[in-house]
């Protein structure tokens, strides 16, 4: 029996290292494993994926997970970002398991999921037990536990190993474990309905490539500043908001913005452009009035 | 120490108009693509970038663009090479009548502190050295940022980084000094030269709009805190560029055919006010302070300092 | 038209200068620098209209080439050996941009150990680069090569850039007669150079050579230099007749000689290809049909001609001058694949290595070849690789050996 992990997050979360707990976790079982990060051009708060595979009998496969057994989406505000995807491949065998404080029945109503949902607040037990929101060990743990084979003893020596070897300090490490923990006893026993899939092969086929015209078959971009179309607003954790009523129209924030997302309108006032604003909150530090206020970005919902 | 005649005196100087848009795939928060931002509005929109391999790269990723103007990547170490052979046609191109002259652009280097101070040195200072008309613009984030910040010759002495990391044989991290970028090319008499931050627009627009008065290399350091590889908040970039400056850390100064002059004079606040914003100098203070290592850092700060103000 | 006494070198500068080409960046490198030397003059004395830049290596020489064309100029330079291999990664820059420079590479041998005479190591480590490659064999080959390849490159169906190949001193450094056509021919013949998708001006911005993330959309880019690349076998033949018909000489993908009626056939390259020419006319004074052919272009590699020339052939020699070591002869691999699936394929197929760093080829060595391919049609064995090496080589080399202290003489005592 193979299992297929991917875990969705943002860069910074700790998903990378999730995966690798669970890898690790599972090579201690003696199983065997796989694990990988898939690393795009996209940075920090970006949207990103791993992977871990595990098997009682050797895995013939590599790469990237297309349809996941278990599927670990931990930043809630990926549910709805198209350009996540974080749906892809799910099937009626798939256990979908979504960091929030909603339940299930709701993330189900909205998003239509196939398969069984799980739902969890692994955000509010990390910033309870360890002080932030990292969610490396915890959401290891909740898929440790879905996976039905390993055992508390092995994800916690993974625990360990994994949080030395990014040099976490030993405190930090105790806090981490506690948390894994906490979150490993609140997934209920594993499910009892794993089958092995029998999906549909909705075979590909070979076509052949012509000579394209040569303003085509170049990479060239003619478009200007079409990087917008990218909407970055979804990698924002905080959004910035600028009281209109105190601003003294002093440019600061727009002056500061790294990433042009701050224009100054017909009325000499900021606005900010939150499709694509990042949340870095330049703009709120910089502020000498003080009259930018950070709020927690509006969930997904 | 103000500019004289500056153009830009105030905030509200500085342009409106943007010439790279937002959704690039770079980092929240990124202090280099603040000053390339705002290097860009006095530069305008004629400009074709040529690009070094580098953290900025990713600021063009097919099918996206965040440019109003042209854009060419070439390869890390021949920036200036692929500047070279684009100023050169535009010329000749001109000359024989194949182009007209309002087509014309200006070339811009575009590269990290790896690819000006290491591996494209060399085609750097062969571009200097022919009299090219580019301006270059080094984002200094202080090591390989874009592999996962790994040492470059611009990594700062006693800093941490992903292989120059503190242990039991270097506790201090970095056991070298930065190189001495701006006086590298300064030996070259450049008609224009100057370090510039983010933290200090006014500054940085007078820098550009001064040197677009020459002709021939015009050349940019541009501290560039970064977030991940400094190891400090999204938020923070302008406030450590700031504190860089305050401090003595990184003076921002200009050089015209190799004369030397500072535009600001800082109120050098304690170092260790700046090493405590970063991450990449927790090994200086945690478990132990090392005093020694701090103090020498100090110490390069205050001679530096002493040797401009006494002369 | 006039005809004169010119070297490859001369003959080279002759062809870019006639091309009109708008830029020349360029690094001395021996035996090219009489290419890059002879433009210098020219364009400072105002002789041709063009920019010539001094640059700090082959790589940023390579470089700025590149950006030039990527900008919409015509432009043209030259290397060699090490500075080939030194502008290595801006080679593959180049022809993902799809621009149509001309290189002349000036052959010989690599370092270690440094040498000065050809083989070509050198020019077959670009082969998939994307560069087209055509080879030639006298000087007035590698004029009339430049004019037709920067038809061929700047043309729509193809926009990858072009490496011509000489051998050094053989050609480089070698006088003989060579026509310098008159300038409105080859302005009939060569248009100017008009981009449509790779330029830079102000009134259309364009982003170049940007990042491709993802293997559908890098496969898609790549495989488009390769169907340009495939695009040249239909458009050499054009350009090649168009060239015919104004200059009155005829160049072919490869170059058949004494080919209808042989039996043994030995495939060549560049210059050394006229000993091989010499090798068959002796052969067939004493009654063996012996024939030639002569690789001209080796990217795209015309397969199906050259399968049309073998077929039915009894042996065919292919003698590689380079060596990919623990592998043998690079072309022997093209051409015994060009060749796997014919039904009428040569009966045996031999591999032989010769001519490293400019070592002769002598009769001796073709008498060998010839020997091998008929005893190979007798015992039906085939032989492994062979290195073309001689008895007096030997004596040489041990001659050598010993002059430098043979620290193994004496040791058997």
């Amino acid at each position: 029996m193979i299992k297929r992990v991917r875990f969705h997050g943002r860069g910074g979360q700790g998903m990378k290292t999730a995966s690798r707990i669970v890898g690790t976790a599972s090579f201690l079982e003696e199983f065997f494993v796989q694990d990988c990060p898939l690393y795009g051009a996209e940075r920090r708060g970006a949207p990103m994926v791993a992977f871990t595979r595990l098997s009682k009998e050797p895995i013939f496969e590599r790469g990237i997970i297309t349809s996941p057994d278990i599927n670990m989406i931990a930043d809630e505000t990926l549910l709805g970002d198209k350009s996540a995807n974080v749906f892809q491949g799910t099937w009626e065998g798939t256990i979908t398991i979504v960091n929030t404080h909603y339940p299930a029945s709701h993330v189900r109503n909205v998003y239509g999921v196939v398969g069984e949902i799980v739902t969890l607040d692994i955000t509010e037990i990390a910033l309870n037990v360890i002080g932030e929101s990292v969610l490396s060990s915890t959401a290891a743990a909740v898929v440790c536990k879905l996976t039905g084979m390993i055992t508390e003893s092995s994800l916690e020596k993974a625990v360990i190993k994994e949080l030395s070897s990014i040099n976490l300090k030993k405190e930090l490490i105790e806090k981490n474990l506690q948390a894994a923990l906490t979150c490993f006893d609140r997934i209920p026993e594993t499910h009892p309905h794993y089958f092995e899939p029998i999906k549909e092969d909705k075979m590909d086929e070979i076509v052949k490539l012509e000579y394209a015209d040569p303003r085509i078959g170049t990479p060239s971009v003619y478009a200007k500043g079409n990087t917008r179309l990218k909407k970055t607003g979804n990698w924002r954790l905080f959004r910035p908001v600028i009281d209109h009523e105190k601003c003294s129209r002093c440019r600061t924030c727009f002056v500061y913005c790294p990433h042009s997302c701050i224009s100054i309108d017909e009325g000499d006032y900021p606005q900010i452009d939150y499709e694509n604003c990042k949340g870095c909150l330049t703009c709120f530090y910089e502020c000498p009035k003080k009259v930018i206020s950070k709020d927690h970005e509006v969930r997904a919902w | 120490m103000s500019m004289k005649n500056a153009v830009y005196t105030k905030f509200k100087d500085i342009s409106r108009e943007e010439h790279i848009s937002p959704g690039t795939a770079l980092c929240t928060g990124c202090g280099g693509l603040l000053a390339l931002r705002l290097a860009y509005k006095v530069l305008g929109e004629n400009v074709v970038i040529v690009n070094a391999a580098g953290c900025f790269t990713l600021l063009s990723v097919y099918p996206y663009n965040p440019f109003s103007s042209s854009w060419m990547y070439t390869a890390m170490a021949s920036a200036p090479a692929g500047a070279q052979g684009i100023r050169d046609a535009l010329d000749i191109l001109i000359k024989k009548g194949k182009l007209k002259s309002e087509e014309n652009l200006k070339v811009v280097v575009l590269t990290g502190d790896g690819a000006a101070n290491d591996i494209g040195l060399q085609s750097t200072s062969a571009a200097i050295h022919r009299g090219l008309d580019f301006h270059y613009f080094c984002y200094d984030n202080e090591a390989y940022s874009n592999t996962g910040f790994q040492m470059s010759s611009a990594t700062p002495y006693g800093s941490r980084t992903a292989t120059s990391l503190p242990g039991e044989i270097n506790p201090q991290g970095t056991v070298q000094r930065k190189k001495d970028l701006f006086e590298i090319w300064r030996a070259h008499k450049p008609p224009y030269l100057a370090t510039v931050s983010p933290s200090h627009p006014v500054d940085l627009s007078n820098k550009f709009e001064k040197a677009s008065k020459f002709e021939g290399p015009k050349l940019f350091i541009a501290l560039s805190p970064c977030p991940p590889g400094w190891s400090f908040g999204a938020s923070n970039s302008v406030n450590i560029a700031r504190l860089a400056v305050q401090t003595g850390i990184w003076p921002l100064k200009e050089a015209v055919y190799g004369e030397v002059k500072h535009t600001v004079i800082p109120k050098f606040k304690p170092v260790e006010k700046y090493l405590r914003t970063q991450n990449r100098y927790n090994h200086l203070f945690n478990p132990v302070k090392q005093v020694d290592v701090i103090d020498n850092i100090k110490k390069d700060v205050e001679q530096y300092w002493e040797r401009y103000l006494d002369s | 038209m006039v005809k004169e006494m010119l070297t490859g070198n001369y003959a080279a500068a002759w062809g870019a200068r006639l091309s009109e080409v708008d830029y020349v960046p360029a690094f001395p490198i021996t035996p090219q620098t009489e290419i890059i030397e002879t433009l210098s003059q020219w364009i400072n004395d105002g002789e041709m209209n063009a920019k010539f830049t001094n640059m700090d290596s082959e790589h940023s020489m390579i470089t700025a080439a590149g950006t030039a064309a990527a900008t919409g100029a015509r432009v043209f330079s030259a290397t060699s050996s090490q500075g080939l291999l030194y502008g290595y990664e801006m080679l593959y820059n180049v022809t993902g941009w799809r621009v149509p420079l001309v290189l002349v590479n000036v052959s010989r041998g690599l370092s270690a150990p440094i040498t000065l005479e050809p083989d070509h190591n050198d020019i077959l480590s670009t082969r998939d680069s994307g560069f087209i490659q055509i080879h030639a064999e006298t000087c007035q080959e590698v004029l009339d090569t430049i004019l037709m390849a920067y038809r061929i490159a700047e043309d729509e169906r193809v926009l990858l850039p072009v490496l011509i190949n000489m051998d050094g001193f053989y050609l480089s450094f070698t006088r003989e007669p060579v026509e310098i056509p008159c300038k409105d021919a080859v302005s009939r013949f060569l248009p100017e150079y008009n981009p449509k998708h790779a330029f830079f001006k102000a009134s259309k911005p364009m982003s170049q050579g940007v990042a491709v993330l993802g293997g559908s959309a890098y496969s898609y880019f790549k495989y488009q230099m390769h169907l340009a690349s495939l695009n040249v076998l239909t458009v050499h033949d054009e350009v090649a007749g168009e060239f015919k018909r104004i200059f009155g000489r005829s160049y072919s993908a490869t170059e058949a000689f004494k080919i209808d009626d042989a039996e043994y056939v030995i495939i060549m390259s560049n210059s050394f290809t006229i000993k091989g020419k010499a090798a068959v006319n002796k052969f067939r004074e004493k009654g063996l049909k012996a024939g030639l052919l002569r690789l001209r272009l080796i990217r795209p590699f015309p397969s199906t001609e050259l399968k049309a020339f073998l077929r039915g052939k009894k042996a065919v020699a292919v003698i590689d001058q380079n060596i990919s070591p623990g592998s043998g002869g690079i072309l022997f691999k093209d051409v015994t694949t060009a060749l796997y699936h014919d039904p009428d394929r040569p009966e045996r197929i031999l591999s032989f290595i010769g001519g490293l760093g400019g070592k002769d080829i002598g009769h001796a060595e073709f008498k060998h070849i010839v020997e091998e391919m008929e005893k190979s049609i007798e015992t039906g064995i085939v032989p492994e690789t062979q290195l073309l090496y001689t008895k007096n080589d030997l004596e040489h080399i041990n001659n050598l050996l010993n002059i430098a202290g043979n620290p193994l003489e004496g040791l058997e005592n």
